[in-house]
């Protein structure tokens, strides 16, 4: 059997995949913390172990990501725009429009029908619209990440706040907090603020159906429904919507090895 | 590759007859620095065709602060100044030219008149006086008068008609732009005598008028070779060769031979087939935007890609007037005549008779031109275009996002937009360029099959 590698390594979490010639074998994930070249050895490490196989019977390997130059053993590095949509049209292939929401960075990416990359977009240096946001809302509410797209479900009068911009909008949650705002009603008014936000995004390259939704930021429950409120669409969300670029990574992986065997 | 590294061999083939209109730039600073030995007045003049052959006529040394501004960035020296805008109280969304020039004329007050030792090619000596013109931007007068804190120099002003695209083709309308033009120039120059205590050299200015007429002219043929395939002639050289293009009046001659060199060698190139990338050419852009001077290597990252930069939308040669000029007596009037850049010179000079007639239909009905606008993204039959938003530059910025869903409706040509700023590097990601350049190659190739669909002959 021959194994193909995908590594992603994000600003907050580290994703990888390994694939077989038929279907996917294995997968991990794992902060990246701060040293970019441990968890790409970590991740591999524990994925290897998780397929029952070594190194060495990795045929070829793709790293993506924003520490994509991290990973040793590497053989190519690809960007995670090309990756992203790989690994959605591979799940998707009806899939038209797909918002990968990640870490740092947002992009809205469109796709053409044999899954070509149409026209994307991605967010400037700005953390709103962002998982990062996601990330310090759930500090300042002392709230478990996981747990804060649930809970926003559960609000009646949802905080609109007066900023996309992630760093007035922690000011601003704490003021709400301080208010006596419940948790819920702010949480959902985050989401619906970062949905806002991304639209803007998704008009400049045009929606098409079916869209799709990937990267940690699809974990969240309560964003998703936002985007979906907002967009007037029911978003496709994958089942492990973080690994997909992985995915990507893997594929190109796997079609590089098969053009380098003539296959 | 990553951002750090370097391309292994150089990945754009320059033009040679480049260096030596590259060495303007220097020699304009040297300029400056002689000026403040001999005594000769400096004038800081804000870009702009009108003053230079003027001011040159009149034995006065001109220094263009934009200009510095993009020789600040270019050397990685920018930071500084801006940090000094800033402290100065400056808003950082204003222009970032004038913000380094504000930074750089308060640490040049603190050093009472004195150069800042950290000033790049030698820094611009403090002027004897400042010219401001309403071309182009919307900071200009402000700027200038905001200098006034700094400096105790009278300030000129030129003031530039710019009529809208739907009055520009109106009858009437360049009569009354040239008639205003001269009265400016006039009172210009009446404003120049009484300050300098001289006559105004009028042989002077007709030599110098002529040379940088001359001198357009061959940008102006220059930029028609670039339609060739491969693309003989890379951004970098338009751009490396715009100061002597624009700013040198005093070396008309020399630059004037210059541009005729980079003249031959670029016809040489079309007859040859040599590009203006030392890989393959594999997708032919044009630059939409000012420059990322900070950045300038980014470019050839992606020449290493098979990126040939082939035309820009700015720093572009105006077409030559073809008119007579002996039979006005005014050295003014031939001056304006032959360098006002109208609408109607243009579709004149550029297009066919039908396609004119097609722009001036679409200007009045819609009070634009998609045509002009995309035209050169048609004529070197372009893959795409890369957009650079300045996010300190509204007037250089706003029309591009409408410009690239133009292209994109009619020519089925993508557009990869950056955002950033000409001055400012803290604006501008190279790695990010890099990353959605991988992808926008996937998005060329999706609309080179578009353009097939539609029957679009590139």
């Amino acid at each position: 059997m021959t194994y193909y590698m995908g590594i992603d390594i994000g600003t907050g979490t580290s994703k990888g995949v390994i694939v077989n010639d038929t279907h996917l074998e294995a997968d991990y994930t794992l902060p990246s913390g701060i040293n970019y070249k441990i968890a790409a050895n970590n991740l591999a490490e524990e994925l290897l172990k998780k397929a029952g196989i070594s190194a060495d019977d990795i045929k070829y390997t793709v790293s993506t990501g924003y520490g994509a130059g991290s990973v040793a053993g590497a053989n190519e590095s690809i960007s995670d725009i090309r990756c992203c949509v790989k690994g959605i049209f591979n799940l998707f292939p009806d899939v038209r429009t797909v918002i990968d929401i990640e870490g740092q960075t947002t992009q809205v990416i469109r796709l053409g029908k044999n899954g070509q990359i149409a026209n994307f977009v991605t967010s400037e240096k700005c953390a709103s619209g962002s998982g990062r946001f996601l990330d310090i809302i759930s500090n300042v509410l002392q709230i478990p990440l996981a747990d804060i797209g649930p809970r926003s479900l559960k609000s009646k009068n949802p905080v609109a706040f007066t900023t996309a911009c992630a760093v007035f909008g922690e000011s601003e949650a704490v003021s709400r907090v301080a208010e006596g705002v419940p948790a819920e009603d702010i949480l959902a008014g985050v989401h619906r603020s970062m949905a806002e936000k991304i639209n803007t995004m998704i008009e400049r390259v045009g929606i098409e159906e079916r869209c799709a939704v990937c990267g940690g930021g699809a974990l969240n429950i309560g964003l998703v429904k936002a985007l979906e409120d907002v967009l007037k669409v029911k978003l496709i969300v994958p089942e492990q919507p973080q690994l997909v670029s992985a995915l990507g990574a893997a594929l190109f992986a796997k079609e590089a090895a098969e053009k380098a065997g003539g296959k | 590759m990553t951002t750090s590294e370097k391309p292994k061999v150089k990945t754009i083939n320059r033009l040679k007859s480049m260096y030596a209109l590259r060495a303007e730039v220097d020699k304009m600073y040297a300029a400056g620095e002689d000026a403040t030995n001999t005594g000769k007045p400096v004038a800081w003049v804000m870009l702009g065709q009108w003053a230079e052959p003027i001011l040159t006529a009149m034995d006065v040394i001109s220094i263009y602060p934009e200009n510095y501004g993009s020789v600040c960035a270019a050397a990685g020296k920018a930071a500084p100044f801006l940090e000094a805008s800033d402290a100065e109280g400056f808003p950082s969304h204003v222009c970032g030219y004038a913000r380094n020039c504000f930074g750089y004329s308060a640490k040049m007050k603190e050093l009472g008149g004195a150069i800042p030792p950290s000033a790049p090619m030698g820094g611009m000596p403090a002027p004897t006086l400042l010219v401001a013109s309403s071309e182009i931007c919307d900071a200009r007068f402000k700027w200038f008068q905001a200098l006034g804190r700094y400096f105790n120099a009278p300030l000129g002003t030129i003031e530039s008609p710019y009529p809208g695209l739907k009055e520009s083709i109106e009858p009437g309308t360049d009569e009354r732009s040239v008639q205003f033009l001269i009265a400016q120039l006039r009172e210009f120059v009446t404003f120049l005598e009484q300050l300098l205590g001289r006559k105004m050299n009028w042989d002077k200015l007709d030599e110098v008028a002529r040379g940088l007429a001359g001198i357009n002219r061959l940008r102006w043929e220059i930029n028609r070779l670039r339609k060739a395939h491969p693309g003989p002639m890379h951004s970098k050289d338009l751009w490396s060769s715009i100061t002597a293009a624009f700013f040198r009046g005093s070396e008309s001659k020399a630059i004037l031979d210059g541009f005729q060199k980079m003249l031959e060698e670029v016809k040489q190139r079309v007859a040859s087939g040599e590009s203006a990338l030392n890989v393959p050419e594999k997708f032919r852009l044009s630059f939409d935007g000012l420059p990322p001077w900070h950045s300038l290597d980014i470019f050839d990252k992606l020449a290493a890609r098979g990126w040939n930069f082939v035309i820009e939308s700015n720093y572009r040669p105006y077409t030559p007037v073809n008119i007579d000029l002996s039979k006005f007596g005014d050295p003014l009037e031939r001056y304006v005549r032959e360098r006002f850049q109208s609408t109607n010179n243009t579709l004149e000079g550029e297009y066919t008779p039908e396609e004119a007639a097609a722009v001036r239909d679409e200007i009045t009905r819609t009070g634009n031109s998609t045509i002009l606008q995309i035209k050169h993204v048609r004529d070197c039959r372009c893959d795409g275009m890369v957009i650079h938003i300045l996010l300190s530059c509204r007037s250089a910025s706003l029309n591009l996002c409408a410009m690239q869903q133009k292209a994109v409706d009619l020519l089925k040509v993508p557009a990869l937009v950056l955002e950033g700023d000409m001055v400012n590097a803290s604006l501008f990601d190279p790695a990010d360029v890099l990353k959605k350049a991988e992808a926008f190659e996937e998005t060329m190739a999706y609309y080179k099959q578009m353009r097939k669909e539609a029957g679009i002959p590139w």
